[in-house]
C-alpha cells in the first residue's frame, strides 16, 4: 500500500519535436485512494499511467511510489500490477500459469504461490477454469484473469489502463461494479484509466482531467478533485464540458452587470440571463460564455425558470424515461433534457427555462467564475 | 457460393475439370518422365514412358553401390550422391538454424524498440537483398581466400565459409518475422516486464513460444533457398566430395559424359524428400512467401 | 520499452569476463587488422575494422542497447551483401583479371626472384660416394674439375617425414687436378637427395655461386633483376627516374618499369618512353573509366552487351507475364467452390514449385536434348521433327520461356489465391446480379483488384528474373554463343551470367574489372527497381 506523487512531470516522446505530451503534472495521490485519469484520446492518459508503470520514462520531473524516488526503477521493482486495455494474457499458458508467472519469476516458493492464485480466483470466481487456456474463456473472465494475474502479485497499486473498453455495455457496467467492489475489498491504491466519464465518475475517489496539450499551455492536468467538485464547479470550461452527460450547452454572450453574487449577461442571441457567479474580477463588457447542463433546464413557467433561452427543434428523442430535445439557438447547438413525451415538432420554435443557480459562467479564456449557488431543481 | 447456379453450370464444371487433367499431364510429365528413366536400362533414351526392363542399376548407383554388368565388369557409382545429399543437409540445416536466430533477433528490435536509423536500415535492407551474389563472386571469392589465411575452416573450399556466406541473405526473412511479431500485442511483453520478466525473458518466455509457427515457416524457406543455391556453392567449394547436391548434379552433364539415367535416379533420391517437406509445409509456408516475393 | 527497463550488460558478476572477452576480440583483430594492411589488403583491413569497431561499441555503450540485437544479423548483410557490392563496384574501375592478378608489390618480388646463367656457366655434376652414407659433389666444366668435402644429405622422405623445410646453406668447393677416384652414385642418389641440393649454394674458389640447374647440372645463377633504389639520370635525355621503383635487367642492362597504365612492366628507352614488350605477370591497377568505355565504344563487348541486355529485359517480362497468367487463371478455377478435388489439383498444380528448382532444370537439360531427350524423341515419332533445342538461338530461347514458365506459375498461383481471398464475395453477387458471367468476372472484378496488390510482387519477380542466373547456367550455360563476341556470351545469356562468365569462364583471360563493369550497371539497374518498388510499397499502404 503507498501514495503516489508526481512533481512537475513531463513526457517528450521526440526530443527533436518539442511536442510535450503531457507538461507540467503535479498530482499527490493518497494510499487507498481510487484515482481515474479521464480525457478524451490523444490526451495523455494512458501515457502517464505507463510511465507511473515504468513502461514509458519520465522526460523531467519526478516520480515517487511510496516515498521512493522511482524515476529509474525498472517496472518490476516498483511493486505495481497492470491490468491492461488488450488483458495482455499469455495466449500459451493457462490460467493458472498465468497468473503465477511473475511469482515464479521471482522464486517465490511453490506454497505461497500457490496460496495466492488460489486465493486471487476465489475472489474472482476463477477457480473451476485455472486449467483453461485464455482463447477459450469469455470477455469477461479474460477481464477477471487479467486482473487476478495483478492481485497475486499484492503490489501496492493497481493501474488499470482502459480495462472495461473492449467489453460490450451490459457486462462493462457489470464488471464495474466487481471493481468498484473490489476496491473496497484490498482497499489499495488503484489508479485507473478510461474515456469513460461515467465510469470516472462512478468508480473515483478523486478524478484527475487530462486533456490534448496545446503547445503554450502550462499544463494539459485540466483539474483534480472529487467527481461531485467536478460536476459543480468545474474548473474551466473544458472540465465542464466533459464531466456530464449529455454534454453541457455553450453560449457566448457579454457581461452586463457585474457582482459577487449574481451577474447579468447579453447573449448574443438577444437572451439576457441572470446567473448566480461571481465576478467581481471581471469588467462589464468582457465577452463571456455560459454554460448550462442540459438537465438542468427546465419548462416555461416552472418556478425554477428564472431566465428564457429561446431556439428552434431540430429534433426530439423520447427515451421514455425522459426526452431529449436538440435545438438551435442562434447556430449553437442545445440540448434540453425534458419531461418524457414531452411535445415538440421540428422546426417549432421553443422556449426554455434556465435557473440562475444552475448556470455556469466562464472567461473568454475559459476560466470559470466562482458560482454562488448550488442548485436543486425540486 | 451458395447461389443459385444456371443449368450450363454442369457442362462448364466437366470443362473445366477436363482442361485442367489436360494441363495437370502437360505439367507432371517431365516429373514421371524422369521417374520413368531412373528405373530404364542404360543411359540413353529410348522414348518409353513405362519403362520395359525396369532395372535399379542407377539407383544402386545413386546410393554408391557397385553394378556388375552382364559382361562381368564392374561400374563403380560415378559420383557421391549420399555424401552430396548430406553436405547439402548439412549446409543447409546449419545455415538456416543460424539464419532463424539472426533474424529473429534482428527482426524483435525492430518491432519491439525504437532506435535511431530503424525506418532506413530497413528499407536498406529490403533494396540491398536484390542484388544478386553472382554478381559479387569475384569478392566473395577474395574475401574467403582472406578469411582462409587467419581462419582455416572459415576459408575457401570448406563448408563453414559457405555457410558463413549464407547469414548474409536474412533481410526479407526479418521481414516476415517482424511482420509476425508486430501481430503479436506488445502489451504481453509489458505485462512480463511488470510481472519481472527482463527484456531477454520476456523474449525468450513469451514471444519466442508464441512465434513458433513463423520460425518454422523462415527455417524451411531458408533451408530449401541454400539447399537449391548454385552461383556460391559452385565457386567456394571445388573438391567433388565437399559439393553439395545442387553444385554436384551438374557433374552428370558434361558434354561427352551424359549419365541420363544415373543422373534421374540421384534426381528422384534427392528432390523426393525436399518436394515432400515442401507439399507438407505449404499451406504455412505460403504467408512467408507472399511477404518475401523473391521466387520464380 | 523506456529506458528504464534496459539492464546493462556491463554491470552485474560476468563484467570482467565481458572485458576480457572484448579485449581478446579487440587484440586478435587489431593483429588482423595489421596484417591485412600490411600485405596491401586495405578493403578487408577497412572491413574488419568496422565490423569490430561498430560491434564493440555497440556491446558496450548502454545508449546502442536495442542496436545489439540487430547487430549480429547487420554484421552478416555488411559482410556478405554491401561489401562484395562495393568491393565489385572498386573491381569495376581496376583491370583486375587473369593475367593481372596480383598487386605491384608481389610482382616486384616475382622479378626480383628471377634468376638467368650467369658468368662461371654450367658444370656437370656428379655424386660420388665417400662411404657412410656421405657423398662428394663433383663438378666438372671442360678440364676443370671442383669437389666439396664429403657431405651427409638429408634424404627427401626424411624431409617429409620430419615436415621439414631446408634453410638454404653455402659449400665450399676447391679445385683438384684429377677426377677423386670414388665410385659414382646412382641418378637415384640424386633424385632421392633434389630437396637438399636444391638447397645448396656452391661457392668456387674464384667466387661465383652455382645452384643447381638441372639433374645433372649446376650452373653459375644471379638474380635477373635489381631494383634501383635511387634516383638515376637517363644520359641520353637527362630524364630523371625515380628511385625505388625501376627494376635493371643485369644481363641486358636495360631499364625496366611498372606501367601504372596497363598494369606491366615494361622496358624504357632513352627517353623514359616505354618501347618494349609487356613483361608477364602484370599487377593490378586502377584504369578509371576504361571498362566503362569498352561496353560503350569496343564493338566486341557492346554488341553482345546491348543484345544480351535486351534479351534479359524480354526474358524477364515474359516470365512475369507468362507466370502470371497461368497462375492467376489457375488461382481463380481451384478456387471455384462448385468444382470437386480441389485440393488434389491444389497439391499437383504446385508441384512443379516444390520440387527444387535446380532438380527440375537439369531434368529439362535432359528431356530437350537434342539427340538423346525424350521430348525430340516424342516429337520425332509424332510430327517427325527434332527441333534444334540448344543450338538454334529462338528455340532455345522458346526452351527457356517454357522451362521458366514451368517453373514459375505456381507461384504467382499461390500469390493470387491469397490474395483472391481478400476480395468481398458479394462483390460477385452484385455483379451476378448484374448478370455477369464468369469471363466477365475475371476481367472486369478479379483482374483489376488483384492487379493492385501484386504490382510490388511482380517487379520483385521481374527483378528476380532479371537476375535468373541458375537456369541459364543449368539449362543453356547462355548458349548458343554470339558470334563476333570478344568476351565469352551467349544469345541465351541473361546479364548476369554473362558477367559471370567473362568473370569466370574465359579461360586465361578472367576479366574480372570488366566483369564487375558490367555487374556495376546491373547494380544500378536492380536498385532502381528496388527504389521504385519501395515507393510503390509504400505507397500502398499508405492509401
Amino acid at each position: 500500500m503507498a501514495e503516489v506523487i508526481l512533481n512537475n512531470v513531463r513526457k517528450n516522446y521526440d526530443p527533436a519535436i518539442h511536442q510535450d505530451t503531457l507538461r507540467d503534472i503535479n498530482l499527490n495521490i493518497a494510499n487507498g485512494e481510487f484515482i481515474v485519469f479521464v480525457g478524451p484520446s490523444g490526451c495523455g492518459k494512458s501515457t502517464l499511467l505507463r510511465m507511473i508503470a515504468g513502461l514509458e520514462d519520465i522526460t523531467s520531473g519526478e516520480l515517487k511510489i511510496g516515498g521512493n524516488y522511482m524515476n529509474d526503477v525498472p517496472p518490476v521493482d516498483r511493486n505495481v500490477g497492470m491490468v491492461f486495455q488488450s488483458y495482455a494474457l499469455y495466449p500459451h499458458m493457462d490460467l493458472r500459469e498465468n497468473m503465477n508467472f511473475g511469482l515464479k519469476l521471482k522464486k517465490l516458493d511453490k506454497k505461497t504461490i500457490d496460496e495466492r492464485v488460489d486465493h486471487a480466483s476465489d475472489i474472482l470466481g476463477l477457480t473451476p477454469l485455472l486449467d483453461r487456456k485464455p482463447k477459450e474463456l469469455s470477455g469477461g473472465q479474460r477481464q477477471r484473469v487479467a486482473i487476478g494475474r495483478c492481485i497475486v502479485q499484492q503490489p501496492s497499486v493497481f493501474l488499470f489502463d482502459e480495462p472495461l473498453s473492449n467489453l460490450d455495455a451490459a457486462l462493462r457496467v457489470k464488471m464495474r461494479i466487481e471493481i468498484a467492489k473490489l476496491h473496497k475489498e484490498l482497499n489499495s491504491t488503484i489508479i485507473y484509466v478510461t474515456h469513460d466519464q461515467v465510469e470516472a465518475m462512478t468508480l473515483a475517489d478523486k478524478i484527475v482531467v487530462l486533456s490534448p496539450l496545446n503547445p503554450d499551455a502550462p499544463t494539459n492536468l485540466e483539474q483534480f478533485g472529487e467527481p461531485l467538485e467536478l460536476y459543480h464547479n468545474p474548473a474551466n470550461k473544458f472540465v465542464a464540458g466533459f464531466i456530464g452527460s449529455p454534454k453541457m450547452n455553450f453560449l457566448a454572450g457579454e457581461l452586463v452587470e457585474k457582482g459577487d453574487k449574481t451577474s447579468r449577461i447579453r447573449l448574443y442571441t438577444g437572451d439576457e440571463i441572470v446567473a448566480a457567479v461571481d465576478t467581481s474580477s471581471a469588467q462589464v463588457g468582457d465577452k463571456v460564455e455560459l454554460g448550462c447542463r442540459p438537465e438542468h433546464l427546465v419548462e416555461v413557467g416552472h418556478a425554477h425558470a428564472d431566465c428564457q433561452i429561446t431556439g428552434t427543434v431540430q429534433v426530439t428523442e423520447h427515451l421514455g424515461s425522459e426526452s431529449y430535445v436538440y435545438m438551435d439557438v442562434d447556430g449553437n447547438d442545445f440540448t434540453f433534457k425534458a419531461r418524457p413525451e414531452f411535445p415538440a415538432e421540428a422546426g417549432q420554435e421553443l422556449k426554455v427555462g434556465l435557473p440562475t443557480d444552475a448556470c455556469y459562467l466562464f472567461d473568454k479564456d475559459g476560466v470559470a467564475f466562482p458560482r454562488t449557488a448550488k442548485y436543486n431543481k425540486d | 457460393m451458395p447461389m443459385v447456379q444456371p443449368k450450363s453450370l454442369k457442362y462448364r464444371k466437366l470443362g473445366t475439370h477436363i482442361a485442367i487433367c489436360a494441363f495437370l499431364c502437360l505439367i507432371i510429365f517431365p516429373l514421371l518422365m524422369v521417374i520413368a528413366i531412373s528405373f530404364r536400362t542404360g543411359n540413353f533414351s529410348v522414348g518409353d514412358i513405362i519403362p520395359r526392363n525396369p532395372t535399379l542399376d542407377h539407383w544402386r548407383l545413386a546410393l554408391g553401390i557397385s553394378v556388375e554388368n552382364a559382361d562381368g565388369s564392374i561400374t563403380p557409382p560415378p559420383f557421391p550422391v549420399l555424401t552430396w545429399l548430406w553436405n547439402s543437409i548439412k549446409v543447409a540445416g546449419i545455415s538456416a538454424v543460424l539464419i532463424v536466430v539472426l533474424s529473429t533477433t534482428s527482426a524483435y528490435a525492430f518491432a519491439r524498440m525504437k532506435f535511431k536509423g530503424k525506418s532506413t536500415i530497413l528499407s536498406g535492407m529490403l533494396i540491398f537483398q536484390m542484388f544478386p551474389s553472382v554478381l559479387a563472386l569475384v569478392a566473395f571469392y577474395a574475401f574467403f581466400n582472406m578469411i582462409g589465411d587467419f581462419i582455416p575452416w572459415l576459408g575457401l573450399n570448406t563448408h563453414g565459409g559457405l555457410i558463413l556466406a549464407y547469414l548474409g541473405g536474412i533481410a526479407l526473412h526479418v521481414w516476415t518475422i517482424k511482420g509476425y511479431f508486430e501481430t503479436i500485442d506488445p502489451a504481453l511483453e509489458e505485462s512480463a516486464a511488470i510481472d519481472g520478466a527482463t527484456p531477454w525473458q520476456a523474449f525468450r518466455l513469451i514471444l519466442l513460444p508464441l512465434s513458433v509457427p513463423i520460425l518454422a515457416v523462415v527455417f524451411i524457406l531458408a533451408f530449401i533457398g541454400i539447399i537449391t543455391e548454385v552461383p556460391m556453392a559452385s565457386v567456394l567449394v571445388q573438391d567433388i566430395d565437399k559439393m553439395t547436391l545442387a553444385v554436384g548434379s551438374q557433374q552428370y552433364f558434361y558434354p561427352q559424359n551424359l549419365l541420363w539415367g544415373d543422373f534421374a535416379a540421384a534426381a528422384v533420391l534427392s528432390g523426393f524428400p525436399i518436394t515432400i517437406v515442401f507439399l507438407l509445409a505449404q499451406r504455412w509456408l505460403v504467408g512467408g512467401l507472399t511477404a518475401g516475393g523473391v521466387k520464380g | 520499452m523506456g529506458v528504464s527497463t534496459t539492464s546493462g550488460l556491463m554491470q552485474g558478476k560476468y563484467a570482467w569476463l565481458k572485458l576480457l572477452l572484448i579485449t581478446a576480440i579487440v587484440a586478435l583483430n587489431g593483429y588482423a587488422i595489421i596484417m591485412m594492411y600490411a600485405s596491401g589488403e586495405y578493403a578487408f583491413a577497412l572491413l574488419n575494422l568496422v565490423i569490430v569497431a561498430s560491434g564493440v561499441y555497440v556491446f558496450t555503450s548502454k545508449r546502442a542497447y536495442a542496436h545489439r540485437y540487430i547487430y549480429p544479423g547487420m554484421a552478416g548483410m555488411v559482410m556478405f551483401i554491401i561489401f562484395p557490392l562495393l568491393y565489385t563496384v572498386g573491381i569495376a574501375f581496376t583491370n583486375y583479371s587473369g593475367t593481372n592478378l596480383l598487386t605491384l608489390e608481389r610482382v616486384e618480388r616475382m622479378h626480383l626472384a628471377r634468376t638467368y646463367t650467369a658468368q662461371g656457366g654450367t658444370f656437370d655434376f656428379a655424386m660420388l660416394e665417400s662411404g657412410e652414407g656421405k657423398y662428394v659433389l663433383q663438378l666438372v666444366q671442360d678440364d676443370k674439375v671442383l669437389v666439396s668435402s664429403p657431405l651427409s644429405p638429408i634424404s627427401n622422405s626424411e624431409l617429409s617425414a620430419r615436415k621439414q623445410t631446408l634453410e638454404s646453406s653455402e659449400v665450399k668447393l676447391s679445385h683438384v687436378e684429377q677426377k677423386p677416384e670414388l665410385e659414382v652414385a646412382q641418378i637415384r642418389a640424386i633424385t632421392q637427395n633434389r630437396q637438399f641440393l636444391n638447397s645448396l649454394v656452391l661457392v668456387t674458389p674464384e667466387g661465383d655461386e652455382l645452384v643447381m640447374s638441372g639433374l645433372r647440372k649446376f650452373a653459375a645463377q644471379a638474380p635477373l633483376f635489381t631494383k634501383l633504389d635511387k634516383d638515376r639520370v637517363l644520359q641520353d635525355s637527362g630524364v630523371v627516374i625515380p628511385g625505388g621503383s625501376a627494376l635493371r635487367n643485369n644481363q641486358t642492362g636495360e631499364l625496366m618499369m611498372p606501367n601504372m597504365e596497363t598494369g606491366f612492366y615494361q622496358y624504357i628507352d632513352g627517353n623514359a618512353e616505354f618501347v618494349g614488350n609487356r613483361v608477364t605477370p602484370g599487377f593490378t591497377v586502377n584504369i578509371g573509366w576504361k571498362n566503362f568505355e569498352r561496353v560503350v565504344k569496343d564493338d566486341g563487348i557492346k554488341k553482345p552487351f546491348v543484345q544480351i541486355f535486351i534479351w534479359t529485359v524480354i526474358f524477364a517480362g515474359c516470365s512475369v507475364a507468362f507466370t502470371l497468367a497461368i497462375g492467376m487463371v489457375l488461382a481463380c478455377v481451384i478456387q471455384w467452390e462448385e468444382l470437386k478435388g480441389r485440393a488434389i489439383y491444389r497439391v499437383l498444380l504446385i508441384l512443379p514449385y516444390a520440387v527444387p528448382a535446380f532438380i527440375s532444370i537439369l531434368v529439362f537439360k535432359g528431356l530437350f536434348n537434342q539427340n538423346f531427350g525424350e521430348i525430340n524423341a516424342l516429337l520425332n515419332a509424332w510430327f517427325g521433327i527434332k527441333p534444334d533445342w540448344f543450338t538454334d538461338p529462338t528455340l532455345a530461347k522458346t526452351m527457356i520461356l517454357i522451362v521458366n514458365t514451368w517453373l514459375g506459375y505456381p507461384y504467382m498461383m499461390i500469390l493470387c489465391m491469397g490474395l483472391l481471398k481478400s476480395i468481398p464475395e458479394d462483390l460477385y453477387e452484385a455483379s451476378a446480379m448484374d448478370g455477369a458471367g464468369p469471363i466477365k468476372n475475371f476481367f472486369n472484378i478479379t483482374v483489376p483488384l488483384l492487379m493492385k496488390p501484386l504490382t510490388p510482387l511482380l517487379i520483385a519477380s521481374f527483378a528476380f528474373n532479371f537476375n535468373n542466373f541458375v537456369l541459364i547456367q543449368l539449362l543453356t550455360s547462355g548458349g548458343p554463343d554470339i558470334i563476333g563476341a570478344t568476351t565469352p556470351a551467349g544469345t541465351t545469356d541473361l546479364l548476369v551470367s554473362y558477367t559471370y562468365r567473362i568473370a569466370f569462364e574465359g579461360s586465361g583471360t578472367q576479366d574480372f574489372g570488366l566483369a564487375s563493369a558490367i555487374a556495376t550497371m546491373i547494380f544500378l539497374v536492380v536498385g532502381a527497381i528496388a527504389l521504385f518498388n519501395l515507393r510503390l510499397t509504400n505507397a500502398n499502404k499508405s492509401v
